[in-house]
């Protein structure tokens, strides 16, 4: 892999992990609001659905999970398993098309 | 500690959070399937095993963010080792305490009820309905350890009621306490409603059922079932009786009585049960047909006249009232009074008022109090009821266009 191209996932993997920190902080100050509040499931769904802020927000969060995850596990199996070839990418991209399916499905379940 | 290891646990605790993402994205996924989903998955996280594992998820993102915000400090700011870590464990720390604090709490906002449920009574105080709900309401707040409030809603035979209810959230806060022909009878009187009995409810359970009563004011020189018929046929359309609203349970038993003496009689429609009893008492009406609930204390009291019982046989709380089918054979009618609750209520929140409804009737002192009242208890089954709603629909179709009783 290039010299761009490694410092180009750097960048991404920097700068998703600062939108997860972020993230994290909105989705607790959430949870907290929708427990303590003592809203029942009935009313938490009638405020998310069809919410575009929410839909956005989390959107967002699930790309940011895509993008950190597969860097970071890509460098654990580079020097822990010293798989280098191009299966290896091919994999990661697979399992990020996974967690964009699965976090956009139950994104699309509280937008709905 | 060094920074070899620092990065160690912080890809351990990256590999484990990876593993459980796809799962938590799943669960989700399943549990926002719906309301009633929602609240079962929340109520699943309650177990200790999944708390414990909740904490365990908890635990391994707050060692993991450690981790990240020190490579991160490590990269961009130039402060010492011991700062970095300090600094990391501290950020960490707090996000783990706000999460830990978070999942502590979801307990609290998953049992239903967690707030005062409403019983949309159709129909104004003093009548069956009303009584039977605010009987069962007493012990369901017993039961629930929340208050169910009774809010009376009368007018058009049940209808302001019935609309009240069905634009309510379907959220099992709400709750229609219909006597039986306000879900069964109305949708073939009325030629225009702003509710469909069918499209917005689904049925709970069937609470109490009981017969009516065929009576007069204590004055009126009726004293029979046959005297009322003779004086109602020696001048056609002079008698008159009042009844709850059109369509309502009382008007249709009433004019059940009427088509089997073969009489004609005028009605006279009242915004209730109670105010058609006030109505007859006052001599405003000749006779009602009513539930036995509503006019017992009327006649125990000596106010009113029982003629006869709808039931096939006497009934206890009447001795010496004579069924009406002595003089008119095969007469009967039976009225009930129920829960539906707005189409898209929860599937499990329904189970559970239809449960505890169950439960509530099963106790000797509430069967008692309805006993006295002239009601049986019933507590069917949500599927059971829907079924005999459809039956009883079928039916009321049928004597309505006999009746050709219609409202535009």
């Amino acid at each position: 892999m290039s010299a761009k191209s490694q410092s180009l996932l750097w960048i991404a993997q920097r700068a998703s992990a600062a939108l997860l920190g972020l993230c994290v902080l909105v989705h607790l100050a959430t949870m907290i609001y929708a427990v303590r509040g003592g809203l029942s499931a009935a009313e938490i769904l009638g405020r998310t659905s069809g919410n575009v802020a929410w839909f956005a927000f989390y959107t967002v969060f699930v790309l940011a999970i895509a993008v950190h995850v597969p860097i970071g596990l890509r460098a654990v199996l580079i020097e822990w398993t010293g798989w280098r070839s191009r299966g290896r990418d091919v994999a990661l991209i697979c399992f990020a098309i996974f967690l964009i399916y699965g976090g956009m499905s139950a994104v699309k379940a509280v937008f709905r | 500690m060094p920074s070899r290891n620092f990065a160690l646990v912080h890809r351990l605790s990256g590999i484990a959070l990876a593993l459980f993402l796809p799962l938590h994205f799943w669960a989700l996924g399943q549990a926002l399937q719906g309301e009633a989903k929602l609240e079962s998955f929340l109520r699943w996280t309650d177990r200790p095993l999944v708390k414990a594992s909740e904490w365990a998820i908890v635990l391994l993102l707050a060692i993991h963010l450690t981790g990240g915000i020190r490579i991160l400090m490590i990269e961009f700011l130039p402060w010492r080792d011991w700062q970095r870590t300090l600094a990391a464990i501290a950020a960490a720390s707090a996000l783990a305490i706000g999460l830990l604090f978070a999942l502590s709490s979801t307990a609290h906002a998953q049992a239903w009820p967690h707030k005062p449920v409403r019983f949309v009574v159709p129909f104004p105080p003093g009548g069956a309905t009303d009584i039977s709900a605010r009987l069962l309401g007493q012990k369901l707040s017993e039961i629930w350890g929340q208050t169910v409030v009774i809010d009376n809603r009368g007018g058009a035979g049940g209808g302001v009621g019935a609309v009240e209810a069905a634009r309510a959230a379907p959220d099992g806060y709400t709750l229609f306490f219909p006597s039986g022909s306000v879900v069964t009878a109305n949708q073939h009187i009325y030629a225009k409603m702003n509710y469909d009995p069918e499209k917005d409810f689904v049925p709970v359970t069937n609470v109490v059922s009981g017969p009516q009563v065929l009576v007069v004011q204590a004055s009126s020189p009726y004293k029979s079932v046959k005297d009322l018929i003779d004086a109602a046929k020696a001048q056609p359309g002079k008698l008159t009786f009042g009844h709850a609203g059109i369509g309502s349970q009382t008007h249709l038993a009433a004019e059940n009585f009427v088509n089997a003496a073969k009489i004609n009689a005028v009605q006279v429609p009242y915004k209730g049960e109670g105010p058609s009893l006030v109505g007859l008492v006052a001599g405003d009406t000749t006779f009602l047909v009513t539930n036995v609930a509503a006019a017992l204390s009327h006649i125990q009291s000596g106010r009113l006249r029982a003629l006869g019982v709808t039931s096939k046989t006497e009934f206890p709380q009447l001795a010496g009232v004579p069924p009406i089918s002595n003089t008119l054979p095969g007469f009967e009618n039976i009225g009930w009074f129920g829960i539906v609750a707005p189409t898209g209520t929860p599937k499990e929140i329904i189970q559970k008022v239809y449960q505890d409804t169950k439960k509530a009737l099963e106790s000797t002192e509430m069967r008692a109090r309805f006993y006295v009242q002239g009601l049986a208890p019933v507590g069917n089954t949500p599927e059971e009821m829907g079924r005999a709603m459809k039956e009883e629909s079928e039916l009321w179709a049928r004597v309505v266009r006999e009746r050709k009783i219609k409202v535009e």
